[in-house]
């Protein structure tokens, strides 16, 4: 079975259908890049892959365990399942460290010395060793957005969510997190990632989805959906934003 | 003049019992908002619950205690609810003032600090507790760890208020005959008449503990940092 797999998801908000049918499999270490206009409901898809939103129907697996069953305890598909969001949501009452370590302490139950030892083995694999006892208010975005990388890596989740993670970057620091991510990606983590950057799901991706209101309109590799874009949708948004 | 010189010795009199009552006063303010600030955290997070069976007890607690007056609510306690319980046992009962004042005190700071917490978690951002969810965290280990430390530092200044208020309107108790501030000034009242020198006092004293607490008060947001995050 996939890592993912998706049956014809959807979610209403009140009245508001936004996702309205998704069917999708992620297999294990690809790297798929959802791509779509804002309110396309590409956001809502990965936010419904870990239930931060409630999917209304369908069914969701993740490694082969049905998520949207009502008696599945979330917290342990959770546990598999990292997440990086568009604002960081850095713990900003915590050091770099301590918001890395919090949870696999907590959650894992590892000990101090072996949460502390992984933490700063994480924050020297994105380059912020020295930022260790920083709280986050003092941390540039890009640096902020690292260190929430490795705070999602710290719990050795299956799979990594992105969701927007360079949109409230300065364009100068956008590479920065980019480079965190291919060196993930190279690493066989299985990673779905709702991006703006065409450059990074031209050459990180083994597959891009385009979503628009609500469905996925198409998919392919990159080169065939960046190259030769078959939906009349997918070649006017990306007459748009290339 | 003369008028004067008997205003100051009164005051001068009156002074040291006018101080022991304020140590009482602050006494019964300080625990009741210790005790009030732990009922607090409880009810608002039954307040915020999904569960019915912890949401609604707290509306209730706090609508029916923000709702009534404070004096009624003491009246209620000290005189009311023991004599429903000597009419039904038979035995009068009698409850000791000060301790009679301090658990209405904290009963009521409750339902105003449960509303102070409510608000203060309710500003931290969802982002905050959806990252921690999104790292396998539960609900209470959300609370505990992440939401709660932050909601804290909000908190304090409304804190102080709340604590100004209830040192204020403390002097409610001395209707019970509980031995606070207030009530130092009505018994030295009641045998010299002197109600303008007492009053003004008693008054007085009153506002530099207030004006004490919140510079202290300001001094703690500062040094924590508030309005920093």
């Amino acid at each position: 079975m996939a890592m993912i797999e998706v049956h014809d998801l959807h979610k209403y908000f009140g009245d508001l259908r936004v996702l309205k049918g998704i069917s999708t499999k992620v297999e294990s270490s690809e790297v798929v890049c959802v791509i779509g206009p804002s309110g396309s409901g590409k956001s809502t898809y990965l936010r419904c892959l870990n239930l931060l939103e409630e999917p209304t129907t369908g069914q969701i697996y993740i490694d082969g365990e049905v998520i949207t069953d009502p008696s599945v305890n979330i917290n342990k598909i959770r546990e598999e399942v990292g997440m990086v969001f568009q604002r960081f949501n850095l713990f900003p009452h915590m050091t770099a460290l301590k918001n890395i370590t919090l949870a696999p302490i907590r959650v894992r139950g590892l000990s101090e010395s072996e949460a502390n030892d992984r933490g700063m083995s994480l924050l020297r694999k994105v380059g912020l060793e020295e930022k260790a006892d920083v709280l986050p208010g003092a941390l540039s975005g890009g640096q902020q957005q690292r260190v929430a990388i490795a705070r999602a890596l710290a719990m050795q989740p299956k799979i990594m969510l992105f969701d927007e993670p360079t949109s409230a970057l300065d364009p100068e620091m956008v590479g920065e997190v980019l480079n965190v991510m291919k060196d993930l990606a190279k690493e066989g983590m299985t990673m779905v990632v709702v991006t703006h950057e065409m450059g990074f799901a031209r050459e990180v991706a083994d597959r891009v989805l385009f979503m628009d209101e609500g469905i996925i309109m198409e998919q392919g590799t990159p080169e065939e959906l960046f190259s030769n874009p078959q939906n009349e949708r997918t070649r006017s948004f990306l007459s748009k934003v290339l | 003049m003369d008028v004067l010189q008997s205003y100051i010795g009164h005051i001068i009199n009156v002074m040291p019992s006018l101080l022991q009552g304020a140590v009482i006063t602050i006494e019964v303010t300080s625990l009741s908002v210790f005790f009030g600030t732990i009922i607090g955290i409880f009810m608002a997070l039954g307040k915020l619950s999904t569960k019915k069976i912890l949401r609604i007890p707290s509306l209730i607690y706090i609508d029916f205690i923000r709702g009534t007056p404070l004096l009624v609510q003491i009246l209620l306690f000290y005189y009311g609810i023991p004599g429903l319980i000597s009419s039904v046992t038979g035995e009068p009962l009698r409850i000791d003032p000060i301790l009679a004042g301090v658990v209405v005190c904290s009963i009521n700071s409750g339902a105003y600090v449960a509303e102070i917490v409510r608000a203060g978690i309710q500003s931290i951002e969802k982002g905050q507790k959806e990252a921690a969810r999104s790292l396998g965290m539960t609900h209470s280990q959300t609370m505990k760890d992440i939401i709660l430390p932050q909601a804290f530092r909000r908190v304090i200044p409304p804190m102080g208020n709340e604590f100004i208020v209830l040192l204020k309107d403390s002097s409610l108790l001395a209707v019970i005959g509980v031995p606070e501030l207030l009530k130092s000034g009505q018994l030295y009242v009641a045998t010299t008449f002197a109600s303008f020198p007492v009053y003004i006092g008693v008054a007085l004293v009153y506002l530099v503990m207030t004006l004490t607490i919140s510079r202290l008060v300001h001094y703690s947001e500062r040094r924590l940092g508030v309005g920093n995050d």
